[in-house]
């Protein structure tokens, strides 16, 4: 695990990891009081939320997959790729050693957030509780499943096309998939053009993962076997991308 | 034969280039503890010859076997520009190991909390090469295969890396291409790139010093 204990420690020397915790863990508590909450204060609470969850989005795609395309463009580069080679270090286990510093940061983060949400924003009716801290923990869950495999395609990419293709293709991918695919969605419906049906339906999904209307509207958690088919569907794009990954992912630069 | 032993051994035949072939073995080769300098001009195949010892690029034909712990120290080997030295050494070594590392480089003046990116070519070498020999493990067979190690080194350095070489060379093999800048510098063993071939020469075959040597060189 010494590319592990190597990477963790580059992403702790950097110190960005600081403003991504703070973002994570002041910005709920500040941003919504800089609304006109004096009109409505019971909006405070799902305020917080929706700030939490979006805040948690905003520094995992500009942050954590910056430097997990950082990491897998430096391996290669560096030499150090060709150096854990040499020692034994498949090419798969560098790329999962990577991933694995970035988890690191990552769950903690996302602990925080759902944290923010159950101490920062528990409504105040007893029958709601219960449905507010599952709905949190199937957002954590779906949230996850999304990045997790978004990370891999960066560290992979990084390695083989550079850090600036590895950032910039899973960010686009996301954003695409987060907002892109409601615009296709309209499409279909007004065009019915058989190209655009097929490219909504191979899109990826990912804004089936994003609950924080859920969670602000408190429409309470999903139904266990809903809940269960997103993350059947989100396991199966984690297949697809992580065998991209290991197949793309490159230790020693292209000769 | 002693298991805590490294080898390296070239079949003859073996060759080694990218897509074209560089160079090829000419006669066996078998390379055990100590140190062997890997000589040839610019362009002739050293790096080539490293990397594929290393397992980082496939010989084009023949074939070569590594008895031991490999680790290759590529010229191009760096760390991330912001950790310091010390940091690198944490994460790569174990506690004993990591002990050993700092004294000897506040031996050889490495400031060891100074970013790795604010060192000069010479001390970021230092910083490789001090990571390379104490990940050296003792009752292990461990090969090294250090490309240029001595770039940017000053020779009060490079003593100090060359008397640790001497003094642990039980259960070490190293390969070390490097242009020798003297011509007194004595080389017991040095596997030579000329005319497309490789070949060993040690013991009588050799001639001790790099001043003799270098004739042989095309």
């Amino acid at each position: 695990m010494q590319l592990y204990r190597l990477t963790l420690a580059t992403l702790i020397q950097r110190k960005v990891w600081v403003v991504a915790l703070l973002c994570v863990l002041v910005l709920p508590l500040v941003l919504p009081y800089l609304t006109s909450y004096e009109s409505n204060p019971t909006l405070i609470e799902p305020a917080r939320a929706q700030a939490a969850w979006i805040c948690l989005w905003v520094v995992c795609l500009l942050w954590l997959l910056f430097q997990a395309a950082r990491f897998g463009d430096d391996s290669s580069r560096s030499g150090m790729g060709a150096y854990f080679l040499s020692k034994g270090v498949s090419r798969f286990s560098q790329m999962m050693q990577i991933w694995l510093a970035c988890m690191t940061f990552l769950l903690p983060l996302s602990l925080i957030t759902v944290a923010v949400c159950l101490i920062g924003a528990m409504p105040g009716n007893e029958e709601q509780v219960g449905m507010w801290i599952v709905t949190n923990f199937q957002y954590l869950a779906l949230f996850l499943l999304v990045v997790i495999p978004l990370t891999l395609v960066s560290i992979s990419m990084g390695s083989r096309f550079g850090s600036t293709l590895g950032y910039l293709v899973p960010l686009s991918l996301s954003l695409y998939g987060i907002y892109g695919v409601g615009y296709l969605d309209m499409m279909t419906s007004v065009e019915g053009n058989v190209m655009i049906e097929w490219l909504y339906i191979v899109s990826p999904h990912y804004h089936l993962a994003d609950l924080t209307p859920r969670l602000v509207f408190k429409h309470g958690s999903m139904l266990g076997s809903e809940f269960f088919e997103l993350v059947a569907y989100f396991l199966g794009i984690k297949l697809v991308l992580s065998a991209f990954s290991t197949i793309c992912f490159q230790a020693k630069p292209t000769l | 034969m002693n298991n805590n032993a490294p080898r390296v051994g070239l079949s003859g035949g073996m060759s080694i280039g990218y897509k074209s072939s560089l160079a090829v073995v000419e006669d066996e080769i078998s390379l055990g503890s100590g140190t062997h300098y890997l000589l040839a001009r610019n362009g002739r195949g050293k790096t080539t010859l490293l990397r594929t010892l290393a397992g980082v690029l496939k010989p084009i034909g023949g074939s070569y076997a590594c008895e031991g712990t490999c680790q290759l120290l590529s010229e191009d080997l760096s760390f991330d520009r912001e950790l310091p030295a010390k940091v690198v050494f944490k994460s790569l070594l174990d506690k004993e190991s990591f002990k050993g590392a700092m004294e000897l480089a506040e031996k050889l003046e490495l400031d060891t909390v100074k970013p790795y990116g604010k060192l000069s070519t010479g001390n970021k070498r230092k910083v490789a090469l001090l990571v390379a020999e104490f990940s050296v493990q003792e009752g292990r067979p461990d090969i090294l295969l250090l490309d240029e190690p001595f770039t940017g080194l000053d020779a009060f350095s490079r003593e100090i890396f060359q008397e640790l070489w001497d003094k642990r060379r039980d259960g070490v093999l190293r390969l070390v291409s490097c242009h020798p800048d003297f011509d007194s510098m004595e080389m017991e063993s040095s596997v030579l790139i000329s005319e497309e071939k490789i070949m060993h020469l040690a013991d009588d075959e050799i001639p001790k010093q790099w001043g003799d040597l270098k004739t042989q060189l095309n």
